[in-house]
Protein backbone atom coordinates (compact mmCIF):
# COMPACT_ATOMS: atom_id res chain seq x y z
CA UNK A 1 0.00 0.00 0.00
CA UNK A 2 2.70 2.13 0.85
CA UNK A 3 4.13 2.30 -3.10
CA UNK A 4 0.85 3.30 -4.30
CA UNK A 5 0.79 5.29 -1.35
CA UNK A 6 3.74 7.38 -3.05
CA UNK A 7 3.62 6.63 -6.10
CA UNK A 8 2.67 8.80 -9.51
CA UNK A 9 -0.55 7.88 -8.91
CA UNK A 10 -0.36 10.22 -5.52
CA UNK A 11 0.75 12.92 -7.31
CA UNK A 12 -1.44 12.76 -10.47
CA UNK A 13 -4.73 12.58 -8.13
CA UNK A 14 -3.04 15.13 -5.63
CA UNK A 15 -3.01 17.87 -8.54
CA UNK A 16 -6.24 17.18 -10.20
CA UNK A 17 -8.06 17.53 -6.21
CA UNK A 18 -5.86 20.79 -5.84
CA UNK A 19 -7.42 21.56 -9.17
CA UNK A 20 -3.75 22.21 -10.94
CA UNK A 21 -4.02 23.32 -14.49
CA UNK A 22 -3.65 20.17 -17.03
CA UNK A 23 -3.90 17.59 -14.12
CA UNK A 24 -7.64 16.58 -15.20
CA UNK A 25 -6.55 16.30 -18.66
CA UNK A 26 -3.20 14.39 -18.11
CA UNK A 27 -5.47 11.95 -16.04
CA UNK A 28 -7.95 11.78 -18.89
CA UNK A 29 -5.22 11.23 -21.26
CA UNK A 30 -3.44 8.45 -19.16
CA UNK A 31 -6.10 6.47 -18.78
CA UNK A 32 -9.20 6.78 -21.35
CA UNK A 33 -7.68 3.87 -23.96
CA UNK A 34 -8.03 1.38 -20.70
CA UNK A 35 -11.62 3.18 -20.44
CA UNK A 36 -12.53 2.83 -23.76
CA UNK A 37 -11.17 -0.72 -24.23
CA UNK A 38 -13.62 -1.78 -21.08
CA UNK A 39 -16.49 0.22 -22.53
CA UNK A 40 -16.56 -0.09 -26.20
CA UNK A 41 -15.68 -4.22 -25.99
CA UNK A 42 -19.27 -4.23 -23.39
CA UNK A 43 -21.07 -2.07 -25.39
CA UNK A 44 -20.27 -2.61 -28.76
CA UNK A 45 -22.06 0.53 -30.22
CA UNK A 46 -19.34 3.60 -30.30
CA UNK A 47 -21.68 6.37 -29.73
CA UNK A 48 -22.63 4.88 -26.65
CA UNK A 49 -19.24 4.05 -25.39
CA UNK A 50 -18.21 7.55 -26.00
CA UNK A 51 -20.60 8.71 -24.11
CA UNK A 52 -20.20 6.75 -21.03
CA UNK A 53 -16.23 7.16 -21.18
CA UNK A 54 -17.92 10.38 -20.45
CA UNK A 55 -19.86 9.70 -17.83
CA UNK A 56 -16.79 7.65 -16.31
CA UNK A 57 -14.20 10.57 -15.95
CA UNK A 58 -17.02 13.06 -14.81
CA UNK A 59 -17.54 10.54 -12.17
CA UNK A 60 -14.11 10.47 -11.63
CA UNK A 61 -13.56 13.70 -11.18
CA UNK A 62 -16.64 14.02 -8.78
CA UNK A 63 -15.73 11.20 -6.65
CA UNK A 64 -11.85 11.23 -7.09
CA UNK A 65 -11.88 12.81 -2.93
CA UNK A 66 -12.98 9.06 -2.14
CA UNK A 67 -10.04 7.26 -3.76
CA UNK A 68 -8.08 5.95 -0.47
CA UNK A 69 -5.30 3.91 -2.48
CA UNK A 70 -5.73 0.73 -1.20
CA UNK A 71 -5.95 -0.50 -5.48
CA UNK A 72 -3.78 1.26 -7.94
CA UNK A 73 -5.52 3.96 -10.14
CA UNK A 74 -5.78 1.81 -12.82
CA UNK A 75 -8.23 -0.83 -11.05
CA UNK A 76 -10.12 2.42 -9.44
CA UNK A 77 -11.13 3.93 -12.57
CA UNK A 78 -11.55 0.83 -14.33
CA UNK A 79 -13.96 -0.39 -11.74
CA UNK A 80 -16.20 3.21 -12.94
CA UNK A 81 -15.84 2.05 -16.13
CA UNK A 82 -16.69 -1.18 -15.86
CA UNK A 83 -19.55 -0.26 -13.72
CA UNK A 84 -20.73 2.69 -15.94
CA UNK A 85 -21.04 -0.40 -18.95
CA UNK A 86 -22.53 -3.00 -17.01
CA UNK A 87 -25.61 -0.60 -15.90
CA UNK A 88 -25.88 0.60 -19.32
CA UNK A 89 -26.26 -2.75 -20.18
CA UNK A 90 -28.79 -3.70 -17.28
CA UNK A 91 -30.78 -0.69 -18.39
CA UNK A 92 -31.11 -1.88 -21.95
CA UNK A 93 -31.77 -5.30 -20.42
CA UNK A 94 -28.70 -6.84 -22.20
CA UNK A 95 -27.79 -10.53 -20.65
CA UNK A 96 -23.54 -9.90 -19.32
CA UNK A 97 -23.19 -13.51 -18.93
CA UNK A 98 -24.17 -16.85 -21.39
CA UNK A 99 -27.48 -18.06 -19.31
CA UNK A 100 -25.76 -21.92 -18.74
CA UNK A 101 -22.57 -23.14 -19.66
CA UNK A 102 -22.57 -25.30 -22.86
CA UNK A 103 -20.95 -29.14 -22.77
CA UNK A 104 -20.55 -28.93 -26.44
CA UNK A 105 -17.37 -26.85 -25.24
CA UNK A 106 -15.93 -29.40 -22.98
CA UNK A 107 -15.87 -32.22 -25.95
CA UNK A 108 -12.97 -30.24 -27.49
CA UNK A 109 -10.53 -30.72 -24.93
CA UNK A 110 -9.61 -33.84 -26.01
CA UNK A 111 -10.06 -32.73 -29.53
CA UNK A 112 -7.48 -31.43 -31.24
CA UNK A 113 -6.95 -31.36 -35.30
CA UNK A 114 -3.56 -31.64 -36.71
CA UNK A 115 -1.42 -29.69 -39.38
CA UNK A 116 -2.34 -26.06 -38.41
CA UNK A 117 0.34 -23.58 -39.57
CA UNK A 118 0.17 -20.54 -37.26
CA UNK A 119 1.54 -17.76 -39.99
CA UNK A 120 -0.61 -18.51 -42.83
CA UNK A 121 -3.71 -18.87 -40.30
CA UNK A 122 -2.76 -15.16 -39.41
CA UNK A 123 -2.55 -14.32 -43.22
CA UNK A 124 -5.98 -15.61 -43.83
CA UNK A 125 -8.55 -13.05 -43.84
CA UNK A 126 -11.70 -14.95 -43.93
CA UNK A 127 -10.47 -17.12 -40.86
CA UNK A 128 -9.38 -13.48 -38.56
CA UNK A 129 -12.87 -12.36 -39.93
CA UNK A 130 -14.71 -15.69 -38.44
CA UNK A 131 -12.08 -15.24 -35.22
CA UNK A 132 -13.27 -11.37 -34.55
CA UNK A 133 -17.18 -12.66 -35.50
CA UNK A 134 -17.19 -15.64 -32.60
CA UNK A 135 -15.41 -13.14 -30.23
CA UNK A 136 -17.55 -10.38 -30.51
CA UNK A 137 -20.34 -12.94 -30.07
CA UNK A 138 -19.50 -13.73 -26.35
CA UNK A 139 -21.41 -12.42 -24.00
CA UNK A 140 -19.83 -8.74 -22.55
CA UNK A 141 -18.37 -9.45 -19.44
CA UNK A 142 -16.60 -12.43 -21.28
CA UNK A 143 -15.50 -9.72 -23.82
CA UNK A 144 -14.67 -7.38 -21.21
CA UNK A 145 -12.29 -10.06 -19.11
CA UNK A 146 -10.66 -11.46 -22.47
CA UNK A 147 -9.90 -7.33 -23.29
CA UNK A 148 -8.44 -6.49 -20.12
CA UNK A 149 -6.32 -10.04 -19.73
CA UNK A 150 -5.00 -9.45 -23.19
CA UNK A 151 -4.75 -5.97 -24.77
CA UNK A 152 -4.37 -4.25 -21.28
CA UNK A 153 -2.21 -7.00 -20.06
CA UNK A 154 -4.04 -6.85 -16.80
CA UNK A 155 -3.30 -9.56 -14.38
CA UNK A 156 -6.17 -11.73 -12.47
CA UNK A 157 -6.02 -10.31 -9.51
CA UNK A 158 -6.14 -7.03 -11.22
CA UNK A 159 -9.26 -7.85 -12.98
CA UNK A 160 -10.65 -9.09 -9.80
CA UNK A 161 -10.72 -5.49 -8.10
CA UNK A 162 -12.03 -3.80 -11.60
CA UNK A 163 -14.45 -6.03 -11.92
CA UNK A 164 -15.41 -7.37 -8.31
CA UNK A 165 -15.64 -10.96 -9.59
CA UNK A 166 -13.47 -13.60 -7.85
CA UNK A 167 -10.32 -14.75 -9.11
CA UNK A 168 -11.69 -18.29 -9.61
CA UNK A 169 -14.77 -16.93 -11.46
CA UNK A 170 -12.62 -14.86 -13.69
CA UNK A 171 -10.26 -18.13 -14.41
CA UNK A 172 -13.47 -19.57 -15.37
CA UNK A 173 -14.74 -17.55 -17.84
CA UNK A 174 -11.44 -17.24 -19.50
CA UNK A 175 -11.02 -20.45 -19.85
CA UNK A 176 -14.68 -20.98 -21.37
CA UNK A 177 -14.28 -17.91 -23.74
CA UNK A 178 -10.88 -19.18 -24.80
CA UNK A 179 -12.13 -22.99 -25.22
CA UNK A 180 -15.28 -21.97 -26.99
CA UNK A 181 -13.40 -19.18 -29.74
CA UNK A 182 -10.94 -22.16 -30.25
CA UNK A 183 -14.29 -24.43 -31.32
CA UNK A 184 -14.96 -22.06 -33.35
CA UNK A 185 -11.44 -21.94 -35.00
CA UNK A 186 -11.37 -25.87 -35.15
CA UNK A 187 -15.20 -25.78 -36.96
CA UNK A 188 -13.20 -23.01 -39.91
CA UNK A 189 -10.82 -25.20 -40.16
CA UNK A 190 -12.76 -28.25 -40.90
CA UNK A 191 -14.61 -26.40 -43.50
CA UNK A 192 -11.93 -24.87 -45.02
CA UNK A 193 -9.47 -28.03 -45.02
CA UNK B 1 -16.01 0.66 -3.86
CA UNK B 2 -13.28 -1.05 -3.01
CA UNK B 3 -14.13 -5.12 -2.36
CA UNK B 4 -11.87 -7.30 -0.32
CA UNK B 5 -10.30 -9.62 -3.47
CA UNK B 6 -8.76 -12.76 -2.79
CA UNK B 7 -5.90 -12.90 -5.15
CA UNK B 8 -5.33 -16.65 -5.00
CA UNK B 9 -6.39 -18.54 -8.26
CA UNK B 10 -7.57 -21.90 -7.81
CA UNK B 11 -6.61 -24.63 -9.68
CA UNK B 12 -9.50 -26.60 -11.64
CA UNK B 13 -10.63 -29.77 -10.02
CA UNK B 14 -10.58 -31.65 -13.54
CA UNK B 15 -6.94 -32.21 -14.27
CA UNK B 16 -7.79 -32.02 -18.14
CA UNK B 17 -9.69 -29.12 -17.77
CA UNK B 18 -6.57 -27.48 -15.56
CA UNK B 19 -4.45 -29.00 -17.99
CA UNK B 20 -6.18 -27.04 -21.10
CA UNK B 21 -5.59 -23.70 -18.77
CA UNK B 22 -1.82 -24.18 -18.91
CA UNK B 23 -1.96 -24.31 -22.74
CA UNK B 24 -4.26 -21.53 -22.91
CA UNK B 25 -1.91 -19.42 -20.46
CA UNK B 26 1.29 -20.64 -22.10
CA UNK B 27 0.06 -19.71 -25.43
CA UNK B 28 -0.59 -15.91 -24.48
CA UNK B 29 2.65 -15.77 -22.56
CA UNK B 30 4.49 -16.78 -25.65
CA UNK B 31 2.67 -15.08 -27.88
CA UNK B 32 3.47 -11.55 -25.92
CA UNK B 33 6.86 -11.79 -25.57
CA UNK B 34 6.65 -12.87 -29.51
CA UNK B 35 7.98 -15.98 -29.29
CA UNK B 36 9.38 -18.35 -32.39
CA UNK B 37 5.83 -20.72 -32.84
CA UNK B 38 7.73 -23.48 -34.51
CA UNK B 39 8.03 -25.29 -31.15
CA UNK B 40 4.33 -24.79 -30.23
CA UNK B 41 2.14 -27.94 -30.55
CA UNK B 42 -1.09 -27.75 -32.28
CA UNK B 43 -3.05 -26.59 -29.40
CA UNK B 44 -0.90 -23.65 -28.60
CA UNK B 45 -0.40 -22.74 -31.95
CA UNK B 46 -4.35 -22.31 -31.64
CA UNK B 47 -4.12 -20.47 -28.71
CA UNK B 48 -1.95 -18.18 -29.91
CA UNK B 49 -3.98 -17.18 -32.89
CA UNK B 50 -6.65 -16.33 -30.81
CA UNK B 51 -4.01 -14.16 -28.76
CA UNK B 52 -3.34 -12.29 -31.64
CA UNK B 53 -7.18 -11.60 -32.90
CA UNK B 54 -7.77 -10.61 -29.20
CA UNK B 55 -4.64 -8.34 -29.25
CA UNK B 56 -5.67 -6.62 -32.13
CA UNK B 57 -6.55 -2.67 -31.23
CA UNK B 58 -10.10 -1.88 -31.64
CA UNK B 59 -11.29 -0.16 -34.94
CA UNK B 60 -12.95 2.60 -32.71
CA UNK B 61 -11.53 4.93 -30.90
CA UNK B 62 -12.27 8.23 -28.82
CA UNK B 63 -12.08 11.27 -30.50
CA UNK B 64 -8.49 12.55 -30.55
CA UNK B 65 -9.34 16.24 -28.44
CA UNK B 66 -11.23 13.83 -25.82
CA UNK B 67 -9.94 14.66 -22.71
CA UNK B 68 -9.05 18.18 -24.02
CA UNK B 69 -12.57 18.80 -24.31
CA UNK B 70 -13.50 17.00 -21.39
CA UNK B 71 -10.68 18.76 -19.34
CA UNK B 72 -12.55 22.38 -20.53
CA UNK B 73 -16.13 20.85 -19.47
CA UNK B 74 -14.92 20.39 -16.09
CA UNK B 75 -13.61 23.96 -15.90
CA UNK B 76 -15.95 25.41 -17.05
CA UNK B 77 -18.74 23.60 -14.90
CA UNK B 78 -19.48 25.57 -11.35
CA UNK B 79 -16.89 24.91 -8.80
CA UNK B 80 -17.27 21.35 -7.46
CA UNK B 81 -19.49 20.72 -4.63
CA UNK B 82 -18.25 17.57 -2.58
CA UNK B 83 -20.91 15.23 -2.25
CA UNK B 84 -20.96 14.57 1.44
CA UNK B 85 -24.41 16.58 2.23
CA UNK B 86 -25.98 13.19 3.80
CA UNK B 87 -22.29 13.06 6.35
CA UNK B 88 -23.01 16.50 6.99
CA UNK B 89 -26.87 16.01 8.11
CA UNK B 90 -26.17 13.40 9.88
CA UNK B 91 -23.16 15.07 11.46
CA UNK B 92 -25.07 17.66 12.83
CA UNK B 93 -28.64 15.52 13.84
CA UNK B 94 -25.75 13.74 15.91
CA UNK B 95 -24.18 16.88 17.04
CA UNK B 96 -27.66 18.03 17.92
CA UNK B 97 -28.62 15.30 19.88
CA UNK B 98 -25.50 14.86 21.71
CA UNK B 99 -26.28 18.64 22.92
CA UNK B 100 -29.75 18.44 23.84
CA UNK B 101 -29.05 15.23 25.88
CA UNK B 102 -26.09 17.10 27.34
CA UNK B 103 -28.50 19.83 27.97
CA UNK B 104 -30.68 17.20 29.82
CA UNK B 105 -28.77 15.51 32.48
CA UNK B 106 -26.99 18.79 33.19
CA UNK B 107 -30.33 19.94 34.13
CA UNK B 108 -31.51 16.51 35.61
CA UNK B 109 -27.93 16.29 37.87
CA UNK B 110 -26.08 19.07 37.39
CA UNK B 111 -27.36 20.49 40.62
CA UNK B 112 -25.76 17.48 42.52
CA UNK B 113 -22.35 17.38 40.40
CA UNK B 114 -21.90 20.95 41.34
CA UNK B 115 -22.30 21.01 44.76
CA UNK B 116 -19.86 17.63 44.43
CA UNK B 117 -17.48 19.72 42.56
CA UNK B 118 -17.78 22.34 44.81
CA UNK B 119 -16.39 20.78 47.93
CA UNK B 120 -13.50 19.13 46.71
CA UNK B 121 -12.65 22.66 45.29
CA UNK B 122 -11.02 25.30 48.12
CA UNK B 123 -13.77 27.79 48.56
CA UNK B 124 -13.70 30.86 46.96
CA UNK B 125 -15.78 33.56 47.15
CA UNK B 126 -19.37 32.77 45.65
CA UNK B 127 -18.78 35.73 42.97
CA UNK B 128 -15.52 34.53 41.92
CA UNK B 129 -16.90 30.70 41.74
CA UNK B 130 -19.51 32.24 39.26
CA UNK B 131 -17.18 33.94 36.72
CA UNK B 132 -14.64 30.74 36.86
CA UNK B 133 -17.61 29.30 35.45
CA UNK B 134 -18.20 31.85 33.12
CA UNK B 135 -14.70 31.63 32.04
CA UNK B 136 -14.44 27.96 31.45
CA UNK B 137 -17.71 27.94 29.58
CA UNK B 138 -15.80 30.49 27.11
CA UNK B 139 -13.15 29.01 26.31
CA UNK B 140 -15.27 25.66 26.01
CA UNK B 141 -17.38 27.50 24.01
CA UNK B 142 -14.65 28.96 21.54
CA UNK B 143 -12.78 25.46 21.56
CA UNK B 144 -16.07 23.77 20.21
CA UNK B 145 -16.93 26.59 17.44
CA UNK B 146 -13.11 26.70 16.32
CA UNK B 147 -13.18 22.34 15.47
CA UNK B 148 -16.78 23.08 13.80
CA UNK B 149 -15.30 25.68 11.82
CA UNK B 150 -12.02 23.78 10.96
CA UNK B 151 -14.21 20.17 10.47
CA UNK B 152 -16.41 22.17 8.03
CA UNK B 153 -13.64 24.25 5.98
CA UNK B 154 -11.21 20.62 5.81
CA UNK B 155 -14.73 18.99 4.21
CA UNK B 156 -15.06 21.91 2.18
CA UNK B 157 -11.43 21.76 0.55
CA UNK B 158 -10.98 17.90 0.76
Amino acid sequence: MDDIRSSPDRELVDAVLAARPGAFERLVREYQGLCWHIVQRMVRNPEDARELCQDTFLRVHRCLHQYRYDSALKSWIGRIAYTTALRHLQRKRIPLVESAGSDDDYALLDNIGSGFDLEAACADQQTAQHLHAAIESLPPVQRALLTLYYLEETSIPEIARITGLASGTIKSHLFRARLRLRGTLEARLGVAA
Amino acid sequence: MNHQIDDHIPAFDDPAHEREWLAQERAMRRERLQLDPVGDDAREQRYRLLARALREPLADNLPADFAEQLAARVAAAPARVVDTGFERVLTLALGIALLLGAIMVSLLYGSTWLAAILTILPAPQPPAGRWLLAFAACIGGSWLLGAWHQHGYGRRSG
